[in-house]
């Protein structure tokens, strides 16, 4: 009854076609538009980046302090937990639910790779986060300037691409995710607890360990920015703050040890999380195995 | 402008014995200033015209030296450009530029030496070691003026203006960017008032100078807004003090100061608000600190464990990392904070108030565990404003046996925010007009990536596939 992978191979070329893979990115555009979920992460983004922005002490009171320093720590601390469940779960559902509904193994019937078939997908979502994200970022920013805030506007450009970033190397996890399980509910399941990871647990891992054993400064430093939230929050601290010395003697270590290569290196794990995940799922998902 | 015309409108206003500089300074060339003084009448007032004058002179009369608009002074990187020896001097309306850079000699753009009522006013200061420094000058009057910096590493940096024995002085309405420090040494009754003061080490710096007002400055993207020491009676009132950060990064420091009057000032986005080090001092002063705002500051209040008799009232604090800190565990007691019955107004005080009186019914405890972890591992603030940090204080809230002991109580926190006064100092906010832009932008960017490519999906997708 299914179909071996072998066959499906057989009936297309070998050099995956754009043509077929942005065809596939637009469906999955397409199916994004029209589900739940996507207006669902995309209307709680911007109504809850919305009130942050409304909530910050206007400008006008605190003369000479605009409120949009405080306005985008806040839309940090949010993208920093929401935007990882957005991305993990949309990754981890997108090939599992599709393999349970059996749209997965319609599609590939077609005359189209497994490789045009996967990135085609992962297009396509990173695209709908792209929306989600900027979005968000766009109605909480005309909130922030109606309210008076002074504006810094390259800052704020920024924090929402590296928003989009984190989002598209939670979406690479999401699909690594998708390519292990068999259902979407335990793929959204795993997900979750790799959620908890990134955004809690690994902290609260790292404090731990730092009281427990007098780690160094640099050590706290280094493990922590191996995570991907955590290099995120930091790189985008340095984007409107400038510098990380507020953190306390760990920040001072990585501004005095790092300098002017600190956001680099900061945008450089961001981006190995970006690439990674994504890459290990596209050869276990191409390799083959039951659709 | 004629030597006439000249000679007509000054002596109509100022009515003395006018000596009119009327050396036409090319561009190439620059006139000597030293002669045109040495010829000046003591009492006298002396108007430059524009053009380019050689600094490096001594002031050794009572002399007014005032400019038309566009006199330039300038000290050729060597020693001070004016040096002022005589009483009742006024350098009024120039343009001095280029001392020299000896930390050792004190280079200064305009400096004095034990003569008292020198007036120093609506000049602009350019690469000067020291901008104004005045040395037992009393009731002198620093006004107006513009003071800049040496280019050079923060270690060879000198003040912007610093007094020393200049009692009564006032300082008013300068704006210093970039220099050391605002410092006045042994100068009682000094007023200073409506300055700005950006990228120093301590915007203001009080050493032993008793009785001092320092009402409307701004002192913001220092090191330390204002670090007094030393000093009794000290009255600050409506001044902003606002992203003073680095590794000190007060907005004001507390060294030693007893009886200490700070009001109505605004405390924003430092690293520490207001950081209390010994003061009050002696046993029998007391410090006031009422109606302030400390908004968005790492720590609001940072106390040694061991300070106390402060009064602390009547102030605002909102969405500070940590409202009030102490450094290290201790027994911090002793501190008043509510007079009257009437407290402070706490962002997340989560109390009620039955009786609609504005003051909560239930105390609020300055208890918060990731910040009492903090205290005693300071390497953890890095992860301040995490999620985890706020799940940390989150499980303590939920389980009280995580919690840990308060370090102080508010008896009777208001519930209200108390409405902020307008300030005198002017706001400083940039245009939000680019924020809007960009936002509209990446708005605009958002919706067309998805509703471009699901527009045509009917012909350019081949599988059809419902939700």
């Amino acid at each position: 009854m299914t179909a071996s992978p072998a066959e499906v191979q057989v009936t297309v070329s070998e050099r995956p076609e754009l043509r077929l893979i942005a065809a596939v990115a637009k469906k999955e555009i397409a199916d994004a538009v029209r589900s739940k979920w996507f207006w669902l992460w995309a209307g709680a983004f911007a109504v809850l980046a919305a009130i942050l922005a409304s909530s910050a002490l206007p400008g006008s009171q605190v003369a000479g302090f605009g409120s949009f320093g405080r306005t985008a720590a806040s839309l940090v601390a949010l993208a920093q937990i929401i935007i990882p469940l957005m991305g993990l779960t949309l990754g981890a559902y997108s090939l599992a639910g599709q393999r349970e509904t059996g749209a997965l193994r319609f599609l590939l019937s077609h005359p189209i790779s497994r490789t045009e078939a996967f990135w085609g997908t992962y297009i396509g979502l990173a695209t709908a986060l792209f929306a989600t994200v900027f979005g968000g970022f766009g109605v909480a920013g005309v909130i922030a300037a109606a309210q008076g805030g002074g504006a810094d506007a390259a800052s704020f450009v920024r924090i929402a691409i590296l928003s989009w970033l984190l989002a598209i190397a939670m979406l690479g996890i999401g699909l690594l995710i998708s390519t292990f399980t068999a259902s979407g509910s335990s793929a959204i399941g795993t997900s979750i607890f790799v959620w908890l990871g990134l955004v809690f647990l690994g902290d609260l891992g790292v404090m731990g360990t730092a009281v427990a054993t007098k780690m160094p400064v640099s050590a706290l430093f280094i493990s922590a920015v191996f995570n991907p939230v955590e290099a995120f929050r930091l790189a985008a601290l340095t984007a409107f703050d400038g510098s990380l010395d507020v953190l306390g003697p760990a920040g001072q270590y990585a501004v005095d040890s790092f300098g002017e290569s600190l956001d680099v290196l900061l945008i450089a794990v961001v981006a190995v999380w970006v690439v990674a995940p994504v890459s290990v799922a596209w050869w276990r998902f191409s390799k083959g195995g039951d659709v | 402008m004629t030597r006439v015309g000249v000679l007509v409108a000054v002596v109509a206003v100022v009515m003395t014995l006018v000596v009119v500089a009327t050396a036409t300074a090319s561009a190439s060339t620059q006139t000597p200033l030293q002669p045109l003084i040495d010829a000046a009448a003591p009492g006298s007032t002396l108007v430059l015209e524009a053009g380019e004058y050689e600094g490096g002179v001594t002031v050794d009369k009572p002399l007014t030296i005032t400019s038309t608009g566009g006199a330039i002074v300038d000290g050729h990187d060597v020693n001070s450009v004016f040096t002022i020896t005589a009483p009742d001097v006024t350098i009024d309306n120039l343009t001095i530029r280029n001392s020299g850079d000896s930390l050792d000699r004190e280079d200064s753009g305009v400096t004095s030496v034990d003569v008292p009522r020198v007036t120093v006013s609506n000049n602009v200061l350019e690469n000067v070691l020291f901008g104004i420094f005045l040395r037992t000058a009393p009731d002198s009057l620093v006004v107006g003026n513009s003071v800049g910096s040496k280019d050079v590493e923060t270690a060879r940096k000198g003040d912007g203006i610093r007094l020393w024995e200049c009692e009564g002085t006032v300082v008013d309405n300068n704006t210093v960017n970039g220099g050391r420090d605002l410092v006045f040494w042994f100068t009682d009754r000094i007023v200073v008032t409506n300055n700005t003061v950006t990228d120093g080490r301590y915007g203001l710096h009080f050493m032993y100078s008793d009785d001092a007002r320092i009402e409307g400055n701004n002192l913001s993207d220092n090191s330390v807004g204002a670090f007094l020491m030393y000093s009794r009676r000290t009255h600050l009132a409506g001044n902003i003090m606002a992203n003073n950060n680095g590794p000190s990064g007060y907005g004001i420091g507390l060294k030693d100061m007893d009886d200490v009057m700070i009001e109505h000032n605004r405390f924003i986005a430092n690293r520490v608000g207001v950081y209390f080090d010994n003061s009050p001092w002696s046993v029998d002063s007391k410090g006031w600190i009422e109606n302030n705002l400390f908004a968005y500051n790492r720590t609001g209040m940072l106390f040694q464990p061991s300070v106390s008799r402060n009064e602390i009232s009547m102030n605002t604090f909102i969405d500070n990392t940590e409202q009030v800190g102490t450094t290290g565990s201790g027994n911090f007691q002793g501190n008043d904070w509510s007079v009257d019955g009437v407290g402070n107004y706490w962002s997340d005080f989560a109390g009620y108030d039955a009786d609609s009186d504005g003051i909560g019914d239930i105390a609020y405890y300055g208890q918060d565990l990731y910040n009492s972890i903090t205290d005693k591992h300071p390497e953890l603030v890095f992860f301040q404003e995490t999620p985890a940090a706020k799940a940390i204080s989150l499980a303590a809230q939920m389980f009280p046996v995580l919690r840990p002991k308060p370090i102080f109580q508010d008896d009777n926190p208001l519930v209200e925010r108390p409405v902020l006064t307008p300030l005198s100092t002017s706001a400083s906010g940039t245009s939000a007009r680019e924020l809007v832009a960009v936002s509209f932008l990446m708005l605009a960017v958002g919706v067309v990536a998805v509703a471009f490519p699901s527009r045509r999906r009917r012909t350019a997708n081949p599988t059809e596939v419902g939700p």
